[in-house]
């Protein structure tokens, strides 16, 4: 009888190099994989959306975004993905499918994207630059604040892009939620986008 | 030893001498300054000759300064680089840049095809059309390629671009097109208001025609104003002021296009960098400030090397110290003309004389003439003497009817300034007319966009300054920015007086449009025969039609038509202004987007894990799929895959699946909602099953299949072909948002979650044993045919199974997190190997489904019905669904439709392939007795012969017919038998044992 080992094994794995790449001089733009979280999607039930935002409050503690928002807690991310649904990340099944479902079964439906996604934080003096190079979204700090998400797509690849709190030394954070088979390829056009600014690769599994 | 600068200033312009580059031009080493072009540089060395004309060979020099240049253009760069029709106007220098001139052989200054020059009387206006008329059918193979050889411009490299592009996005509230003083006073403005702006500018330096023509702003010298708007904008957080980048177009809703030459002014890149970047700016508001083109006079050898725009001599005196000759005369119907002659007294040259033809000449320039000895002449250049070599003579007729000449080797023209109408235009707008200045001027814009300055017909320093700023202020006002925008700067207004003149009647050619060879008796000609709207004179006569896009030549061939047809100009009209304002390289729409990187790629869970094991991928769509996995010794893929083939009906196989699209139906209406959206039934589908579905177009049409599984009681797991995932979400989201919103029912694309694996073959049990948890039943009685639900498997992880087969095959199909796909593969392995377990791709996968006579795309292609396909009996008849009624139309149910039928070769030794149309036995094909194709084919290895699916007529009636095959792309034909298409195991005993 053989024994198994189930290794989970990112799509990134073999794209992602850690390391310090193109352009010399401080790196412009530091491109982070975040491994291993959870992530569920949350649809209202049909009439019955008031009543899923109000077991979430009271799961999360705030309301859930009914815009094009992301609202971060201690140990969630909650993302809007469209009308009357979200997506919460969380990590260590905190807020996994077998810790939700109980509680909004009733007035939602869940699916498990733990697996469909990967995401890549973008971050540095040149990340606005080089997302420029992808997306058609506006990031001017007036205009894509801490907290502004985007559905949209990056290199014809349909992503989630959200603004997430800004790095200890004050430069913004960018997340992009990409599907998980198209991961690689965004990978690559990423590091071909950040390499002349000079592009520090890592990944991370901290929330 | 590079050349002297013979033709350089010791002292002033705008270049570096601390920086002195060497260059080759045609092969000769020629040196220049940093700062300069490669015009600028080769009129420092005294070079007049750069090029050939299209048509006639003619000896060409530089006409202009800049993006208009009609005819000084290179082969710029060598071997891969190389890039040819590029203007040497625009062309910034560099160390070790090679030019070459073109449209010449076997050399420049002696050019074998100047004896077309000869021949000219007959290269008219509609010559080819005339002359290679017969046979037809010689055009395109003798004709057209002698013709491109003898014509046309430069050579393309002919290999593939070594440099990458890119393509960004940029957002401001102000856009502005021009750095010159209107457009340099629209970002002040706007800035200052607290605008997000972006301007744009095409040449490598900032500030317009001041870099040329000088002049006092604000009480300071045009250089140093220039020096501190710079510094005023660079500070602004929010204004981004792009050098070397054209605005070259305007799109729907506000978005322009701009493309930024990052390194054209280098060698080649530095690494990690783009040659050229593709802007896309949104911007809720343009100022077009983009100047004004002095435009040329129509007369006889005003093509001579030598002859040159006034301004642009006045460009390379002022701004490059770079004489364009000693001795210059100058021909102008205005008085902005004359500013070259204040330029050239002022670098010391020889003013031969000035031809002026208006009526009246200021005071102050009679005595400017009297004070430096030259004369000024009543009248026009009727006539240049010169070659290759420069002018020589130019010949005058002067007002009254007497002739003079004049000695020079120079002759600058000025016929008057054309606003650049081109932006304002794209959106389909006309330009009106104006008298004074004898031009067009923009007449409205796009939505949002406004020109000023000389771009909007006001050619005056001071008008420019104080309508650019006015146009940045109401801009940023416009889009929400109030903050003090301060005082425009102000100048004096310099005169404009302009007296029109198009065409001085003269003996030889004269050059409407110098990149085409169009002559001015060209476009008589055209009249003469009828083409005497503007659009058809430009296609008659190819006038604007060059890479210059007639800059210089459109408004003078507009005049010319229109005095011989006794219209005015503006009845006469324009031709439609289209983008882009300059040629783009399709190298920079394409950016990111070529080679391996032309289109995103999709991989599966075990797309690494197949690489390792050597699989050949094939593009499926965005995926990349594992074809087959070749091994050692196997000759070629048809081995591989009967190989694989085999190793599945005998032992155990498995194959990566997760490509179907898989999708997620929730709710207490998920059954409801597919009983409408397939043809058959899933509310009595019982938790722990799958059953086969198809879905219908609205038009009755098969759209597509998969197998839908019931997880839970309000949860379904729908599956979809590779092909139509995307499509399937897009049609199921419709039917729940628009069609049926009453159903409470919620849909989620799994298609990444899940890695699924197909394990097929009589061991697949045995296989899975070891990996499934020993608790788990996987009997025939524990797991039927067509169950599924979800499994433990050992190690700790669950999975879904699902015991459904394409093979036909006893088989399972088996999804686990994506994450864990790769480790599934492996373990499949390990657990497999006393097996002889066998890893196939889609080649095999393709084999035994055609064995089996399941259908998939080539037979589900757009056109079919269900009951073509065989599966008409599924349409349930007690509940409706989306495609019924349609489905019911008479055609839709003919008894004699094209339907799926096996086939396979009467020669057993035959290969069959797909796409040989049906016919009855002993016919001559037609289309008349064309009963069908053969639409699947493969090798079966258990059948030992090719077989086949093909749609065809009354095909099931027909079973053991022989008819013919008839392939007229391959030339083959031969007799199939029309049979089953379930070729093996025709009653399904081995998926359900």
């Amino acid at each position: 009888m053989a024994e198994f080992s189930w290794d989970v094994r990112s799509p990134l794995d073999r794209a992602l190099a850690v390391g310090r790449y193109g352009g010399h001089g401080d790196a412009g733009v530091a491109l982070t994989e975040i491994r291993n979280f959870d992530l569920i999607q949350v649809m209202a039930r049909r009439g019955k959306a008031a009543e899923m935002a109000k077991a979430a409050e009271g799961r999360f503690g705030v309301a859930a975004p009914e815009t094009p928002k992301v609202v971060q807690t201690a140990d969630a991310t909650l993302i809007w993905s469209g009308p009357d649904q979200f997506l919460v990340r969380s990590k260590g099944d905190k807020h996994g499918m077998a810790a939700l479902a109980p509680l909004l079964a009733g007035s939602a439906s869940l699916s498990d994207q733990s697996h469909a996604r990967v995401l890549v934080s973008v971050s540095g003096a040149k990340a606005r630059t080089m997302l420029a190079k992808l997306s058609s979204i506006d990031l001017h700090p007036g205009v894509f604040a801490v907290g502004a998400a985007a559905a949209t797509s990056m290199d014809h690849t349909s992503v989630t892009l959200w603004r997430g709190n800004d790095r200890a030394d004050g430069q913004a954070v960018f997340n992009v939620l990409v599907f998980a088979t198209f991961a690689e390829s965004l990978w690559h056009t990423m590091q071909d986008s950040a390499a002349e600014y000079g592009v520090a690769i890592g990944h991370s599994e901290e929330f | 030893m590079a050349g002297a600068q013979t033709n350089r200033l010791d002292n002033g312009g705008l270049i570096d001498r601390t920086a002195p580059l060497k260059f080759r031009f045609d092969g000769k080493s020629l040196s220049g300054f940093q700062g300069d072009t490669l015009a600028s540089a080769l009129v420092a060395n005294g070079v007049k000759l750069v090029g050939r004309s299209f048509k006639y060979h003619r000896p060409r020099g530089i006409l202009t300064a800049g993006s208009e240049e009609p005819n000084a253009l290179v082969e710029l760069r060598t071997g891969a680089r190389r890039e040819p029709n590029t203007k040497a106007t625009t062309a910034e220098l560099y160390e070790g840049l090679e030019a070459a001139s073109q449209n010449r052989w076997p050399s420049l200054s002696f050019d074998v095809m100047s004896v077309n020059q000869l021949f000219a009387p007959i290269f008219v206006a509609g010559f080819y059309y005339k002359t290679f008329m017969w046979p037809a059918k010689f055009w395109e193979a003798v004709y057209e390629p002698a013709i491109r050889r003898a014509a046309g411009l430069g050579r393309a490299a002919g290999v593939a671009d070594p440099d990458h592009y890119d393509k960004v996005w940029a957002h401001c509230d102000v856009l502005i097109a021009g750095s010159g003083p209107a457009g340099l006073a629209a970002a002040l403005a706007a800035g200052r208001s607290g605008a997000r702006v972006i301007l744009c500018e095409e040449d490598f330096a900032f500030g317009g025609r001041l870099l040329s023509d000088g002049g006092m702003i604000d009480g300071l010298p045009a250089a140093e104003w220039l020096s501190r708007t710079l510094a005023e904008l660079a500070a602004m957080p929010d204004v981004r002021i792009m050098a070397r980048t054209t605005l070259f177009g305007v799109y729907d809703g506000g978005t322009y296009g701009a493309l930024e030459r990052v390194n054209d002014h280098v060698p080649s890149p530095p690494e990690h960098q783009v040659r050229q970047r593709l802007w896309r700016i949104v911007a809720k508001r343009c100022v077009v400030a983009a100047g004004a083109l002095e435009r040329p006079i129509v007369f006889a050898g005003n093509d001579t090397p030598g002859v040159m725009m006034a301004s642009a001599m006045r460009t390379y005196v002022g701004r490059y110290a770079a004489l364009p000759a000693k001795r210059i005369a100058l021909f102008t119907n205005n008085e902005d003309g004359w500013r070259t002659v204040e330029t050239a007294l002022g670098a010391g040259l020889q003013i031969a004389a000035v031809i002026d033809a208006r009526p009246d000449i200021s005071p102050s320039h009679r005595s400017l003439a009297s004070r430096n000895g030259f004369t000024v002449l009543h009248g026009s250049v009727s006539g240049v003497d010169g070659g290759k070599d420069g002018v020589r003579k130019i010949a005058v007729s002067l007002t009254g009817g007497a002739r003079a000449e004049v000695e020079a080797d120079g002759l600058a023209v000025s016929g008057g300034w054309n606003p650049a109408v081109g932006l304002t235009s794209y959106h389909r707008g006309r330009p009106k007319w104006r008298d004074d200045i004898a031009a067009f001027v923009p007449d409205g814009a796009p939505p949002g966009m406004v020109a000023a300055g000389a771009a909007n017909g006001n050619f005056g320093l001071g008008a420019c300054l104080a309508q650019g700023f006015a146009a940045g202020a109401a801009a940023a006002h416009n889009t929400g920015h109030n903050g003090k925008a301060g005082t425009a700067p102000v100048a004096d207004d310099e005169t404009f007086s302009l007296t029109p003149l198009w065409h001085v009647a003269g003996k030889g050619k004269a050059f409407v449009d110098y990149q085409h060879d169009v002559t001015a008796s060209d476009i008589e000609l055209a009249q003469r025969e009828g083409f005497e709207s503007v659009e058809h004179l430009k296609r008659y006569t190819t006038l604007g039609m060059a890479t210059d896009q007639g800059k210089t030549s459109n408004v003078a061939g507009l005049a010319i038509m229109a005095a011989v047809t006794g219209k005015s100009i503006p009845d006469t009209g324009t031709t439609i202004y289209r983008p882009p304002y300059v040629p783009v390289a399709i190298g920079a729409f394409a950016g990111h987007h070529r080679d391996e990187t032309f289109h995103a790629t999709r991989l599966t869970p075990s797309h690494h894990w197949a690489a390792e094991q050597g699989a050949v991928f094939v593009d499926t769509g965005l995926w990349k799929r594992a074809q087959w996995y070749p091994r050692a010794g196997e000759k070629d893929w048809l081995q591989s895959v009967t190989r694989e083939v085999k190793a599945v009906r005998s032992g155990v196989g498995f194959c990566d699946v997760s490509t179907l699209g898989k999708i997620d139906v929730h709710g207490p209406d998920a059954g409801a909602f597919l009983d409408r959206v397939y043809i058959n039934t899933f509310t009595n589908l019982a938790v722990g099953k799958a059953r086969y579905g198809l879905m219908l177009r609205e038009d009755g049409i098969v759209y597509d299949d998969g197998t839908t599984s019931r997880l839970a009681e309000g949860h379904y797991f729908l599956t979809t072909t590779t092909a139509k995932a995307g499509l399937v979400m897009q049609h199921l989201e419709f039917c729940r948002q628009v069609l049926f919103p009453d159903l409470d029912v919620q849909l989620t694309s799994v298609s990444d979650q899940w890695a699924q694996f197909s394990i097929a073959g009589p061991k697949t049990r045995e296989l899975l044993k070891e990996i499934v948890d020993p608790a788990e039943d996987l009997s025939n009685e524990g797991f039927p045919f067509m169950g599924a639900r979800e499994v433990a498997l050992r190690g700790g992880i669950k999975a879904r199974l699902f015991r459904i087969s394409f093979s036909g095959e006893m088989a399972f199909e088996i999804s686990v997190p994506a994450r864990y796909g790769e480790a599934m593969a492996r373990n499949l392995m390990r657990a497999g190997e006393p097996l002889g377990v066998t890893p196939y791709g889609t080649e095999a996968l393709g084999v035994m489904r055609i064995e089996k006579g399941h259908v998939a795309g080539p037979e589900l292609n757009g056109t079919t019905t269900a009951a073509d396909l065989g599966l008409g009996k599924m349409m349930s008849t007690k509940k409706d669904f989306i495609g019924r009624v349609m489905a019911g139309r008479e055609a839709l149910v003919a008894p004699d439709r094209q339907v799926v039928v096996g086939v396979k070769p009467t020669d057993r030794a035959r290969r069959l392939r797909s796409g040989a149309h049906i016919i009855p036995k002993g016919q001559t094909p037609g289309p008349g007795n064309d009963q069908g194709y053969v639409t699947s084919v493969c090798f079966s290895p258990t059948s030992d012969q090719w077989i086949g699916l093909a749609l065809v007529e009354r095909g099931r009636e027909r079973i053991g017919e022989i008819v013919h095959a008839h392939d007229p792309i391959r030339g083959e034909d031969y007799e199939v038998e029309l049979c089953n298409p379930v070729f093996y195991d025709p009653d399904g005993g081995r998926q359900r044992g």
